[in-house]
């Protein structure tokens, strides 16, 4: 028997080693946190007493002091304006002003005062939300068609070049319209988002439900396919770019920071931060491999799955995670420092750019929506 | 079983925050733990994940390893009794509509089929036991212990599992 079982051939063996080891690594250092390499020591974090922050903002004269802090925290030598993004595509991003796209060459259109955006599946548009409206955008700021609905919400594009659906929520639950504009239909009345289209070439959509489930729906024939059990709070839902794993980051209390389930709605992974919390990721293109930024007590750090160490430490929170295109370079929202980071992914290099808020005319930190090519 | 010196300090290097010890400990022990999960599940998908998630399931509980016992067969019992709970779990989907979890077949057909087909052809319990014998290579008593069964159970699932095998192939 022993050698007949020796005979079967095993499929696939080697790839799902070579898939599963950044896994199994990254889990390892989120256990044992690895200190910072020595070629990070240039990237200047200073440890800020939260006590400190929180008695500078009590006063006018604590501007000062913030003003002080804001000079010391975060990458030395920051650029201070966005001249250029590090590879190749455009952003969209959110700010109090409204949703503008930014171009590689670093300048900048404001589309409109819209509050969420998302891009159309080859970027050649923008779907936009007002409190009670959803627009499709030309990039120029050109609205081509609008759809008055009650508190719309999480707009996601998705489809092939011939056919197009955008998912969001609005009052009455998770909706979807044909990308140009007609066949608006209501696909769950539960459904309350976050929301995120399964890479493919099917229209099968992931969604948390008002029970704090997660689904997934064919948005054709509106069946759904899996529910799992009510999870809490869901933050964020994503898929790895070939649709096999989806990533649920969820509320602060729950035991599992995190659960990846497989395309069939079983759990795959848990990550779990004893002391602290997943306070974002990004599905990195073209693998399995995450960015996970992790907050534990005043400081943040960020790893990739795929690489060795910590690519970036500092005070503050590490948020909207965004990859460029090509996979190669991350862009690091960190609103204490005031600046976006660029981190490329093998950790031989990093860029910033200071004053975020003020070229976005924004008082609150700006969110960026996507990375396009 | 005896932990070779090695092993062991391997596992102290992980315990101690190690990545190139860990790396090594995957390196060996991952081609059984993923052979045993798809032996068990007749799935490659499924054989990543639970061997996957075994490997994590080992790291959360590294701390608490007893070092002077062999890695290997504490890895391979969370796998199987993965294992053994993914395919229970599959029967009973397969009964609730949903068809987007249950895998498609292996598109190429492995060497070693007729056996495999004859496995897949056991319950999950009886071929569980088998594949921790004959693939793993456990003693019965060991068997017992990381499956929470009486040896006699072992012994008769074996028994069993090698008629039906015999009978089939």
């Amino acid at each position: 028997m022993k050698r007949e079982l020796e005979r079967i051939g095993i499929p696939d063996e080697h790839e799902a080693r070579e898939r599963t080891w950044p896994v199994v690594h990254a889990a390892f250092a989120v256990r044992q946190p690895v200190p910072q390499p020595s070629h990070w020591r240039w990237v200047a974090v200073v440890a800020v007493a939260l006590a400190a922050t929180l008695a500078a903002t009590l006063s006018q004269p604590g501007r000062a002091v913030i003003d002080e802090i804001r000079e010391v925290v975060g990458v030395d030598r920051a650029q201070p304006a966005l001249f250029s993004l590090p590879t190749s595509g455009r952003l969209l991003v959110a700010s109090d002003a409204g949703i503008w796209v930014v171009q590689e060459d670093g300048s900048k259109r404001l589309l409109g005062a819209y509050q969420e955006a998302t891009w159309s599946p080859f970027g050649r548009f923008v779907a936009a939300t007002l409190q009670n409206e959803l627009a499709a955008l030309e990039l120029d700021g050109d609205v081509r068609w609008t759809l008055a609905r009650p508190r719309v919400r999480y707009p996601r594009w998705m489809g092939t070049e011939t056919d197009t659906r955008i998912a969001y929520v609005d009052r009455t639950g998770l909706r979807v319209v044909a990308g140009d504009g007609t066949r608006d239909r209501l696909l769950s009345r539960g459904g309350r988002g976050p929301l995120a289209w399964r890479p493919g070439e099917e229209f099968v959509l992931a969604f948390a439900d008002q029970d704090g489930r997660v689904a997934l729906v064919d948005a054709d024939s509106e069946r759904i396919l899996w529910r799992t059990k009510p999870l809490g709070v869901v933050h964020d839902l994503e898929w790895s770019s070939d649709g096999r794993r989806l990533l649920a980051r969820l509320g602060p209390s729950r035991e599992n920071d995190v659960v990846i389930y497989t395309r069939g709605g079983l759990p795959f992974t848990r990550i779990r931060v004893p002391a602290g919390t997943v306070t974002a990721t990004a599905a990195r293109p073209g693998s399995h491999a995450r960015a996970v930024a992790i907050r534990e007590g005043d400081d943040s750090r960020l790893f990739v799955t795929d690489a060795r160490g910590t690519l970036l430490a500092g005070p503050g929170v590490f948020q909207d995670l965004a990859w460029s295109p090509d996979g190669r370079w991350l862009l690091v929202g960190w609103p204490a420092a005031d600046q976006w980071v660029f981190v490329r992914a093998d950790g031989r290099g990093i860029r910033a750019v200071s004053n975020i808020s003020e070229q976005f005319r924004s008082r609150s930190f700006p969110e960026v929506h996507g990375w396009v090519p | 079983m005896r932990v070779g010196r090695d092993e062991r300090a391997q596992v102290r290097g992980a315990q101690r925050g190690s990545v190139s010890d860990l790396e090594a400990l995957f390196r060996t022990h991952w081609p059984r733990a993923y052979r045993a999960a798809y032996l068990v599940t007749h799935d490659a998908a499924a054989a990543e994940d639970i061997a996957q998630e075994s490997f994590l399931a080992a790291i959360r509980a590294l701390d608490s390893f007893d070092r002077r016992r062999p890695f290997g067969p504490w890895l391979h019992r969370i796998v199987v009794n993965r294992a053994i709970d993914w395919s229970r779990a599959r029967r009973l989907r397969s009964e609730v509509e949903l068809v987007d979890s249950i895998p498609a077949p292996n598109p190429a057909a492995p060497t070693g089929g007729d056996t495999l087909a004859a496995l897949a052809r056991l319950s999950p319990e009886h071929r569980a036991v088998v594949v921790m014998r004959y693939a793993l290579e456990f003693t019965p008593g060991e068997i017992a212990k990381a499956l929470d069964l009486p040896r006699g159970t072992v012994n008769s699932r074996l028994r069993r599992g090698l008629d039906a095998l015999s009978e089939e192939l």
